[in-house]
């Protein structure tokens, strides 16, 4: 397999090239490929039923990859590996992991489509803003009550002693992250699960290293997340996580989101980019396990119709071609808020998707534009994505088809005008941390329309 | 034909070459128009205008992409380029068109949202310099000086990355040079409220949005 420092060595030593040039030479190729594997999106089929596309569609996300490369936008150069090297770092990749410690120790293991392997799920409001630590503990610790998750994402107290702001790439930002990850960690254990999977992620490596710390901290047992940059490229502050989790033997999940409307174009460029660039994660950030994703650059969500089938084909591709650890995550971040009807409805969509096409859910729940809003989440919406992911094991891929398709119509016209939702404090009663009774019942009927339409919800 | 038929016949095949994203098309139409000595000011406004609402429009509806963003707006430069030529130094403001400092800020290594309100921008007549990402904050004062930029545009798409936004008017407060640029700010996490604290003169919640504040602080037709 070409080593870490291999690597390394070709992103100062491989082609100099414009990063003009390179975003649109992967428009010219993603589109050159669509048409020589026939890749076509379909708006009445948000899902691939058969197959047999997903399976083009990976070749097609070779064929990119080996052509385009990954850019280095520090260096300014192409990082190329040869075909022999790519399938030897897939090859290498694990089929299975271990993550978190004691009896929340779990395995993260490779998922078939409609497979019936466990989903790892790892929840919590992701990267939000919390008003104080107490607050923080409070909706953690609420989190990680609910069995069916694994795992807690981390936030960030957007103030030092309710008084200093928190400034990427300033000491304050070590400072505070570190902080957060502490008050993560304790919460977690007052829920009784000192063991789980706990992550965080800091706008700079410094940071993020910062947080790392067996006792306090996240620990080797965790993962650390190494993003490639939209699309295909990566800058030295990621690599630098990867050598950091190399060099301290802590599991690297990857992360890359292809665009739809940007370099990529269209829906079916984006797909191959999303494989492509998933390969990418495994070659140059040394991944073994990573996010397939997409956004589109004009809707803020990740459930677009578009985005469905893009993430799903390019996550059923990697599945049903390789053996690797795929994370799909596609609910993260609705556009509606938490608290309302569109939230559960949009989370379930990217779910169900996520699961039957064979991925973890590690990307915790937020909606997708949250600002400065403190708070801006309950425990409730990581219970609904634990039971949605568990619930969707096994399913075939036509119920899914036919559930994401009954969603689609309750959400899919009301993506630019979601509703905000509400924060914690409007939905849950702060003394027993439990929801308000309007919540719940919204919760419950949901839930109850769900399980109708044969979502095994328990 | 007569002069003035010719005349709208060489704008039409303008827009339209551009429309079609053919730069070399373009450079050779506008020779044309050059010999014509058609009005550039003309060409500017009216089909080079034209031209940028139809493209921000088509991506709007998502019916083209960035790629085809950048493309129509290297044809536009070179339109603008060329016309430029024709006249007299500093007659660049008579054309009206106006210029745009763009990046994301210090800390911060997203560019997709930036790179679609820089190249709206260029389809919309903007001369515009995108800095790229992570720009410290000095760089976005000094190039705006020495590109004589009317608008800083600045992106931020993390919490902890927007004080950056505030930083790069804090400098130019402190250079005594806030009033010779409109700062505009945007990215996920910005909202209007966050553009008033920190006195910024507008902002955009989309690519869309931001074009239009634009236009709207330069003083340019929509």
């Amino acid at each position: 397999m070409t080593s870490f420092h291999e690597i390394l060595l070709r992103s100062k030593e491989g082609p100099l090239v414009e990063e003009k040039a390179f975003d649109m030479s992967l428009f010219k190729k993603t589109q050159e490929l669509q048409k020589k594997y026939d890749i076509h999106y379909d708006t009445e089929k948000p899902l691939d039923l058969d197959g047999t596309m997903a399976d083009r569609l990976f070749q097609a996300g070779i064929e990119l990859y080996l052509d385009q490369g990954t850019y280095c936008s520090t260096t300014h150069r192409v990082i190329k590996v040869s075909e022999e090297e790519l399938f030897d770092a897939i090859e290498a990749c694990p089929e299975e992991i271990e993550l978190g410690q004691g009896d929340d120790r779990v395995r993260m293991v490779h998922r078939n489509v409609e497979g019936d392997q466990e989903p790892i799920v790892v929840a919590g409001i992701q990267t939000a803003p919390f008003s104080d630590e107490e607050m923080m503990f409070k909706i953690y610790e609420g989190c990680a009550g609910d069995r069916c998750i694994d795992g807690i994402w981390g936030g960030i107290l957007l103030k030092i002693d309710g008084r200093y702001e928190v400034v990427a790439g300033t000491p304050s930002e070590i400072y505070q992250y570190r902080k957060t990850v502490e008050v993560l960690r304790k919460a977690v254990a007052a829920a009784g699960r000192p063991g789980m999977i706990t992550i965080n992620n800091a706008p700079t490596c410094s940071a993020t290293i910062a947080m790392f710390d067996e006792q306090r901290g996240l620990r080797r047992s965790d993962y650390m997340e190494s993003t490639g940059m939209s699309e295909m490229k990566v800058a030295y502050d990621d690599l630098n996580r990867s050598a950091f989790a190399l060099a301290h033997g802590v599991p690297i999940h990857g992360t890359h989101s292809s665009v739809i409307g940007g370099f990529s174009g269209n829906p079916e460029g984006a797909a191959i980019t999303a494989v492509a660039a998933s390969l990418g994660l495994v070659t140059v950030h040394k991944a073994v396990c990573f996010r397939c994703g997409t956004v589109d650059a004009r809707i803020k969500s990740r459930v677009t119709r578009k985005q469905l089938w893009v993430a799903g084909t390019a996550i059923q591709a990697l599945n049903r071609s390789t053996r690797l650890i795929v994370d799909g995550t596609i609910g993260d971040h609705p556009a509606a808020g938490p608290g309302t009807k569109q939230y559960l409805y949009e989370s379930a969509a990217g779910h169900i998707v996520s699961t039957v096409m064979g991925a973890h859910s590690t990307e915790g729940t937020r909606k997708f534009v949250v600002g400065t809003t403190c708070n801006y989440g309950t425990p409730l919406e990581s219970r609904w994505m634990g039971e949605v992911c568990k619930a969707a094991v096994g399913m075939d891929l036509r119920t899914a088809d036919r559930i994401v398709g009954y969603l689609l119509d309750k959400y899919e016209n009301s993506l630019t005008n979601a509703p905000a939702g509400e924060t914690y404090e409007k939905l849950y009663d702060m003394k027993t941390n439990a929801p308000l009774p309007h919540y719940q019942r919204l919760y419950d009927e949901v839930k109850k329309e769900l399980k109708e339409l044969g979502l095994d919800l328990q | 034909m007569s002069r003035s038929q010719e005349s709208e016949q060489l704008l039409a095949d303008l827009k339209q070459a551009i429309l079609d994203y053919a730069e070399d098309q373009a450079e050779e139409i506008t020779r044309k128009i050059i010999e014509a000595k058609i009005d550039p000011l003309q060409v500017m406004n009216q089909t080079i205008a034209d031209a940028s609402r139809e493209l921000g429009d088509k991506f709007e509806s998502g019916e083209i992409f960035l790629p085809h963003l950048v493309m129509a707006g290297d044809a536009m430069a070179r339109v603008s380029e060329l016309l430029e030529s024709t006249l007299e130094t500093g007659s660049i403001e008579q054309m009206g068109v106006k210029t745009i400092v763009i990046g994301t800020v210090q800390s911060d290594v997203h560019s997709i949202g930036k790179d679609i309100v820089a190249m709206l921008l260029k389809a919309n007549g903007f001369k515009t310099v995108d800095l790229g990402v992570d720009v410290p904050c000095e760089d976005f004062v000094r190039q705006a000086k020495t590109q004589a930029a009317d608008v800083i545009a600045l992106s931020s798409l993390l919490t902890t990355t927007m004080p950056f936004q505030r930083e790069v008017i804090q400098i130019l407060e402190a250079m005594e040079e806030r009033g010779n640029y409109k700062v505009l700010v945007g990215g996920g996490p910005v909202t209007g409220g966050w553009a008033e604290e920190i006195r910024a003169d507008g902002y955009g919640k989309d690519a869309v949005e931001a074009v239009e504040t634009a236009k709207r602080l330069t003083g340019v037709q929509s």
